[in-house]
């Protein structure tokens, strides 16, 4: 056992640190540092600059235009990324469509998806929530009924996608759809990618209960989807979305933001005078502990992938421990700031607000930044559901 | 980064393994405790396995062996419930016994690896809690001659000791760091007033009334701090193997009892329970290899994590061993099975050498700017 990086790894660290410290916009770390509104542009112009350098598919193989790194590599690009306050990227393209295109596309998909994916041009959203299918995503009715026509065989999609994350931005949506009602619910379902200028398409705005537009509802109404946009085989959708989860590893921990809110919180509570309160000052003691802990449990996963020599399926307990702990930095700082907490200046939020107040600006974000990740522990699978998993790999029944 | 074990290390995680499976059965551990708790014997069986030498140096008799392996062996013998003092004995004795002479050590250390002395901190006074500074034991020097009085309470196996290694206070009052000597005292020169202990092993009170005493190292207050965190990394290991037993003995319960006419395992409420116990397990074998990673790093940095690990694996402790007891219902509170022996060694363990709240209050008093493994 050893619990230091070794030489390459620590050089490799310090080549990305190196590599973000000259190439993240001040502008936009400065927004990260301070929970303020990004933009549309904000979080595209970062794309691309990760873009340029072929490291917007950082998790991507070689073999489709990514670095190659390993599990190692990935989390200290990762935790340089976090610490310096790059936005998080926009998973829904590089990190989520991206790998099922690469596993089951067909070629000619490659080459017309990958490259806008790998340079950040392309906006990408998920369609695979519905009113009706949330954490019981298999029961989705969205459906695709494949006819054929004089230039090719369509799908025409009726029906409703919801939850659908900054998809006021979307050019394009994967979505999951149903062919099939024959069988399980799971067989019935397929992978289409959907051009999101299609006529028919309607994206409405749900405004989440921090007064911030990030979801929408996204309406199909009779949109035509050429054949050749369909993933792989029609009905099997359900297996290749299994194998996008299966992909998202110990990022779902998001331990390095962890560490980056937690000096965050200690710099809030220092200002507002509670750093020294034993009573408040023992709750961040406890939520060190707990983010140390998650860290050892992200790299003894890292480990084992490396060497091979044991299988640790912890993959639930990352989700349900990294939900818990973005809940209670947040819920802290909120708390740090006391009665500062409540004011509600919806303008604040962009950079260079200048307001006449008696207080630090850098407050007025942290009860909204903590209404909003009530989130973490509903998407992704529920932590009830990740409870599921995790009781059926203990109980083996 | 590397979280594997060598192979020299899974040779001595199944000659433990092999042992506990063919000479410490729960009915043994049973009978041990109910006759008192007496465990030099088993502590003797540990030694011809060589265990009692394990991190002695080899000059010494010892193995020469570190802190993984250590760790290793308290997981095993943390889920064969042993009860032997092997934390106290062949750990935090040799790493207290670091600060002595040449001829202290060549005096003591080979039958300390061979197991045949047996000799135990005696660390705790009623007035510290866990606050090791806090000494009121004192040493005169009588002539050439060091005489101890004052008393340690809840040593561990006491009464089975040969001699016990005493921090008394040479100068200060009674809360300072400094001033602090450590003495190796004779049990048969001080008087013990033993008893069992709630987890069915053995420990006693101290008295020492000018007692006399040999002097194994001036100011040894860093030295006791020292062996305090081995044991805590000890601990914590224990506690990771025993859990890992009660998690095992609570999931094969769960898939054959039956209650309204269905498997415990088909209630959602139960799988949730067992699934956040499985999260406090892992959390907490985490940080106890977080702890024996740390164990040699300077001071601050070791205490720091000691004192993180401690505090994960207290909270872990408690939760899984009050939650196994309630997923087994009323079997789980019973003397006679081996869930509740679980139960109360975990919960024995959690306050010995420190408890959760001190250990928070460690962590809180030496928290930094930043945090995380590396850090």
């Amino acid at each position: 056992m050893d619990l230091n990086f070794t030489a390459e790894e620590l050089a490799f660290r310090k080549h990305i640190r190196q590599w973000v410290a000259e190439n993240l916009p001040a502008d936009i770390a400065h927004k990260v540092r301070t929970a303020l509104r990004l933009s549309r542009d904000d979080m595209q112009r970062w794309a691309k600059i990760l873009g340029k350098q072929g490291w917007l598919g950082w998790g991507w193989p070689k073999q489709f235009g990514g670095p190659g790194w390993n599990g190692i590599q990935k989390h200290l690009f990762e935790e340089e990324c976090a610490l310096a306050c790059a936005p998080r990227v926009i998973p829904f393209g590089p990190v989520m469509v991206a790998p099922v295109i690469m596993a089951f596309g067909n070629a000619e998909q490659h080459q017309r998806f990958l490259p806008g994916i790998a340079s950040g041009e392309v906006w990408w959203s998920q369609g695979y929530s519905e009113p009706g299918a949330g954490s019981d995503l298999a029961s989705l009715k969205c459906k695709a009924e494949r006819v054929s026509t004089s230039s090719g065989d369509k799908y025409i999609v009726n029906g409703q996608k919801t939850w659908t994350t900054l998809g006021q931005y979307g050019e394009w949506i994967f979505c999951l759809v149903r062919t099939s009602n024959e069988g399980k619910p799971q067989t019935g379902i397929s992978f289409l990618l959907i051009d999101m200028k299609s006529p028919g398409i309607t994206v409405r705005p749900i405004i989440l209960l921090d007064g911030e537009h990030e979801v929408n509802e996204v309406w199909f109404d009779n949109v035509e989807v050429p054949a050749e946009n369909l993933i792989g085989e029609e009905n099997k959708g359900w297996t290749y979305a299994k194998h996008l989860l299966a992909h998202e590893r110990t990022n779902i921990a998001d331990v390095n933001r962890a560490k980056r809110e937690l000096e965050r919180l200690k710099r809030i509570a220092k200002a507002e005078g509670v750093y020294d309160d034993p009573r408040f000052r023992d709750q961040i003691a406890l939520l060190e502990v707990d983010i140390v802990a998650l860290e050892m449990m992200v790299l003894r996963v890292l480990s084992a992938e490396k060497s091979g020599k044991q299988s640790l399926d912890v993959a639930g307990l990352l989700k349900i421990r990294g939900s818990e702990i973005q809940q209670r930095y947040t819920e802290l700082m909120m708390l740090a700031a006391g009665p500062l907490a409540r004011p509600y200046i919806f303008e604040a939020m962009e950079a260079g607000w200048q307001g006449d107040l008696a207080f630090p600006t850098t407050l007025l974000p942290l009860a909204g930044t903590y209404f909003n990740m009530r989130k973490t522990t509903i998407y992704g699978g529920s932590n009830e559901v990740q409870r599921n998993i995790v009781s059926q790999t203990v109980l083996g029944s | 980064m590397d979280f594997d074990f060598t192979e020299d290390q899974d040779s001595l995680r199944d000659a433990v393994r092999r042992w506990v499976d063919k000479g410490f059965s729960f009915e043994r551990r049973h009978a041990l405790a109910k006759a008192g708790g007496a465990t030099r014997a088993v502590y003797g069986e540990l030694a011809e396995l060589g265990l009692s030498g394990l991190v002695v140096p080899e000059d010494q008799g010892g193995l020469g062996q570190g802190a993984i392996d250590a760790m290793v062996v308290c997981e095993e013998l943390g889920r064969g419930l042993v009860n032997a003092p092997y934390a106290h004995a062949a750990l935090m004795t040799p790493a207290l016994l670091v600060g002595a002479d040449n001829t202290l050590k060549a005096q003591w250390l080979p039958g300390i690896a061979s197991g045949e002395l047996l000799v135990v901190p005696a660390l705790q006074e009623r007035a510290a809690r866990y606050r090791w500074q806090q000494v009121s034991t004192r040493a005169n020097l009588k002539g050439a001659t060091w005489q101890l009085t004052g008393t340690k309470c809840a040593v561990p196996a006491a009464d089975e000791a040969d001699a016990f290694l005493v921090p008394a206070r040479v100068s200060g009052a009674d809360a300072d760091a400094t001033g602090i000597a450590l003495f190796l005292v004779l049990k048969t020169d001080a008087r013990v007033q033993a008893y069992a202990t709630q987890d069915g092993a053995r420990a006693g009170d101290l008295m020492l009334a000018a007692s006399p005493a040999t002097l194994v190292s001036n100011d040894a207050f860093a030295l006791i701090e020292t062996a305090v965190d081995v044991g805590i990394a000890a601990h914590c290991a224990e506690a990771v193997g025993l859990m890992d037993r009660l998690v095992a003995i609570t999931v094969e319960y769960m898939n054959t009892r039956k209650q309204f006419g269905t498997t415990l395992a088909s209630f959602q409420a139960l799988r949730h329970r067992i699934a956040d116990v499985k999260m406090q397990l892992e959390l907490g074998r985490s940080m106890s290899y977080f702890a024996s990673l740390k164990l040699g790093e300077p001071a601050p940095q070791r205490r720091r994590a000691i004192s993180q690990a401690r505090v994960q694996l207290g909270q872990s402790m408690r939760f899984v061993g009050q939650q196994c007891i309630q997923l087994h219902g009323g079997i789980g509170c019973t003397d006679e099975y081996i869930a509740s022996h679980c139960f109360k060694r975990l919960t024995m363990l959690e306050m010995t050498l420190g408890d959760t709240l001190h250990y928070l209050a460690e962590v809180s008093a030496r928290m930094q700017d930043t945090a995380g493994v590396f850090a």
